[in-house]
């Protein structure tokens, strides 16, 4: 199922399929298309998330998230 | 073959880029089975709110309460008060010639003082100052600072408070500099280069010079003024969010949002924690006490030479009236263009009541940065900090009367 | 082809952030950079001496920086030293446990035509994640050196110091030459031939 990055659940994995804009920072952080990744926590009252790649941990705002399309399952 | 230099530059696509890095890594590295760790579980749960928010309270309050009790309680309450008042000031005021002469009154103060406070001599009040009280403070927080620091700690602590931060345009990242501040400005002015855009580094660094006091002014703060930290603390916050948020809607500029690598836990190495906390120290000595000597000098000078009591005079109604302050509070403002900690152990020898004690250390802290912090933002750009003074002094004008209208309002006033 | 750099060469330290650039540095020079635990630790770059058999060369410890294209103040200190230093030996760090954005910022810096040799450090953290990285392919298939360091206890410093004089210049295309298999492998000749074979490097 596909999914924006930023409705994954707690724990809840996936593998990217697209980034919309503000490609280029995550990119170079180390989160691009075909990488698996797992979502760590999400803050309340649209607070950052964090997810997990590979060894990487990133913490990015919400409207970044709502960037990256994710496929589930 | 291959020579030194002269390979000629060439310049990929970022997708042929990581098709490269993939292909590399596919041939260099193995990734095994990987087990989690302790440092792992801590590391969800004090980044999950449910469990992290609590637990960064407290941290915060075991920072405080350990600063509190080993700076002022153990070592300066303890030790140096004894040392200094009861054997050093004597000695200083029977051993040294000539309680009349300006030597006297420069180097030892009062003759009659009974406390190394009230003397206001260089080697009085400026060594106790600095040796007695500053020094614990600045050593207990720096060493739990750089513990913080080497743990991994403050990035997790910065998700939590980007909720909060991102409302007054910037965001959780900015804890950096906040926290460093809270040591000493001037490293802080700096790091607010881990900001992203112009405007989040103004912002950060006006509203850094103006509400986050350093650790010696707390560890002053804590000594003489024990029971009036919390009110001028929260004053200081409150006036953080409030003018975080004027000013955000005032600059214009991007406000991006929260970027950031999330490091694993680690323990941090003895050896790397004693080489930065000796280096900080190093630097609050070098640097730091001979500023506290010199503010001492220079105040006793601008009274002698009637400076200080013309200007009180001329800045009564702005003190009096507008602030609500006494205004022989003008001494002490001077004296914290060198030095914050300074301006407030001498402001501690002043009479007056509590509302106006803590309006007059906020007034302390607000008012202008010292002088190594301003030196410090010129060099991150005149322009910048032309403008920040200027927001300053509007804050000050601005916030110094608020808090004159709400003592009012409560009637301490 | 491969003459040793001269005296007075400048070394920049560039790297992600976070990955162990300031604890190499102090390492390296015996200077006091601040080293902590969190990203963007170093915002401003300091200068150091590293006197390595009877040469002495500058080291400059550089902001960490994700890639070459800066998102904040800190990383245009990174960039703008690169490009004021044009002719100085890159001193790629990289974290063994993060090695694919390591491997990209690297080969950004790379395509610049400069020389290069690659520290591969937090080698211990790596370990008790089991994670293995093979530095003598690495440094096969890039042509450039790559030593295996810890920062934290100085494990690999010492070799990592006597093989700065050996960075070299990478051609991307023989690069992607090599990871295609088509045998290139003749241009490794001499990589290490200012090694004094003391042998402690094991190669
Ligand atoms: N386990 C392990 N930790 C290391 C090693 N090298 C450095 N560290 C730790 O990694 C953290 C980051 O080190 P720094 O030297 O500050 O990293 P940096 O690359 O200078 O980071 P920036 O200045 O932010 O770019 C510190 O907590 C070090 O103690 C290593 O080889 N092994
Ligand atoms: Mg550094």
């Amino acid at each position: 199922m596909r999914k924006k990055l930023s409705e994954l659940a707690f724990g809840e994995t996936g593998v990217v399929t697209e980034i919309l804009a503000s490609g280029r920072e995550l990119n170079c952080m180390g989160l691009r298309k075909g990488k698996g990744l797992k979502m760590v926590t999400k803050q309340p009252i649209k607070g950052p998330v964090v997810v997990l790649i590979g060894e990487v941990e990133i913490a990015m705002g919400i409207r970044m998230a709502e960037q990256v399309t994710v496929e589930t399952g | 073959m291959q020579r030194l230099r002269g390979v000629r530059p060439v310049k990929l696509t970022t997708n042929e880029r990581w098709d490269l890095v993939d292909a590399i890594a596919e041939r260099t590295v193995t990734v095994g089975t990987y087990r989690q760790t302790i440092g792992d579980i801590l590391g969800e749960l004090t980044v999950k709110p449910a469990t992290g928010i609590p637990v960064a309270v407290a941290v915060l309050y075991a920072f405080w309460s350990i600063f509190g009790s080993f700076a002022g309680t153990l070592v300066t309450d303890g030790f140096m008060v004894r040392l200094f008042d009861d054997h050093w000031l004597p000695w200083l005021q029977a051993a040294w010639p000539g309680p009349d002469s300006l030597l006297y009154y420069l180097a030892v103060g009062d003759p009659l003082a009974e406390t190394c406070f009230e003397a206001f001599g260089m080697l009085t009040s400026g060594l106790f100052v600095a040796i007695g009280v500053v020094l614990p403070a600045v050593l207990i927080f720096y060493l739990m600072m750089t513990l913080l620091e080497d743990s991994g700690y403050l990035p997790r602590l910065a998700v939590l408070m980007d909720t909060v931060l991102h409302r007054i345009g910037l965001h959780g990242y900015a804890i950096i500099p906040a926290i460093l501040g809270l040591g000493c400005n001037v490293p802080a002015v700096t790091a607010t280069r881990i900001l992203e855009t112009r405007k989040q580094r103004f912002m950060m660094m006006t509203l850094l010079a103006i509400f986050i006091p350093c650790g010696a002014q707390l560890g002053v703060m804590r000594d003489v003024i024990p029971d009036l930290v919390g009110p001028v603390m929260l004053y200081l916050i409150c006036g953080f969010g409030i003018f975080g948020f004027v000013l955000d809607r005032i600059i214009p500029g991007e406000n991006p949002e929260i970027l950031i690598d999330v490091p694993p836990y680690h323990w941090p190495a003895w050896e790397n924690v004693a080489r930065k906390l000796w280096t900080r120290t190093k630097g609050f000595l070098k640097e730091a006490v001979p500023f506290v000597l010199f503010g001492v000098l220079l105040v006793n000078l601008l009274y002698l030479a009637g400076v200080i009591g013309a200007l009180a005079d001329l800045f009564e109604p702005l003190f009096v009236t507008w602030f609500g302050v006494p205004k022989e509070t003008v001494g002490p403002l001077i004296a914290a263009f060198l030095r914050k900690d300074l301006a407030v152990a001498q402001l501690s020898t002043i009479a007056m009541t509590p509302y106006q004690m803590i309006t007059s250390v906020v007034l302390i802290s607000i008012y202008f940065p010292c002088v190594a912090t301003f030196v410090m933002m010129l060099r991150e750009g005149w322009k910048q900090m032309l403008a920040a003074v200027g927001v300053l002094f509007a804050v000050v004008f601005v916030y110094g009367g608020l808090i004159h209208a709400a003592g009012i309002l409560m009637g301490v006033a | 082809m491969n003459e040793p750099i001269d005296t007075g060469t400048t070394v920049l330290m560039v790297g992600n952030p976070n990955v162990g650039k300031s604890a190499l540095f102090n390492r390296l020079t015996g200077a006091n950079a601040v080293v902590s635990n969190y990203p963007g630790t170093t915002v401003d770059y300091t200068e150091g001496t590293l006197i390595e058999a009877h040469r002495t060369c500058t080291i400059i410890d550089v902001p960490g920086t994700y890639s070459l294209t800066p998102r904040d103040a800190a990383e245009e200190v990174a960039v703008r030293l690169l490009g004021e230093y044009p002719g100085a030996v890159v001193l790629l760090v990289l974290d063994a446990t993060r090695i694919e954005r390591g491997l990209y910022l690297a080969l950004e810096v790379i395509e610049r035509g400069v020389p290069c040799i690659i520290a591969l450090n937090m080698t211990d953290a790596a370990h008790d994640k089991h994670i293995s990285v093979d530095a003598a392919e690495m440094e096969r298939v890039l042509g450039i050196p790559v030593i295996e360091t810890t920062a934290i206890s100085g494990e690999g410093v010492k070799q990592l110091a006597g093989m700065i004089r050996n960075a070299k210049a990478a051609d991307i295309s023989a690069i992607s030459g090599r990871l295609n298999g088509d045998g290139a492998a003749e241009e490794m000749v001499a990589l290490r031939s200012g090694c004094s074979g003391c042998g402690v490097c094991g190669r």
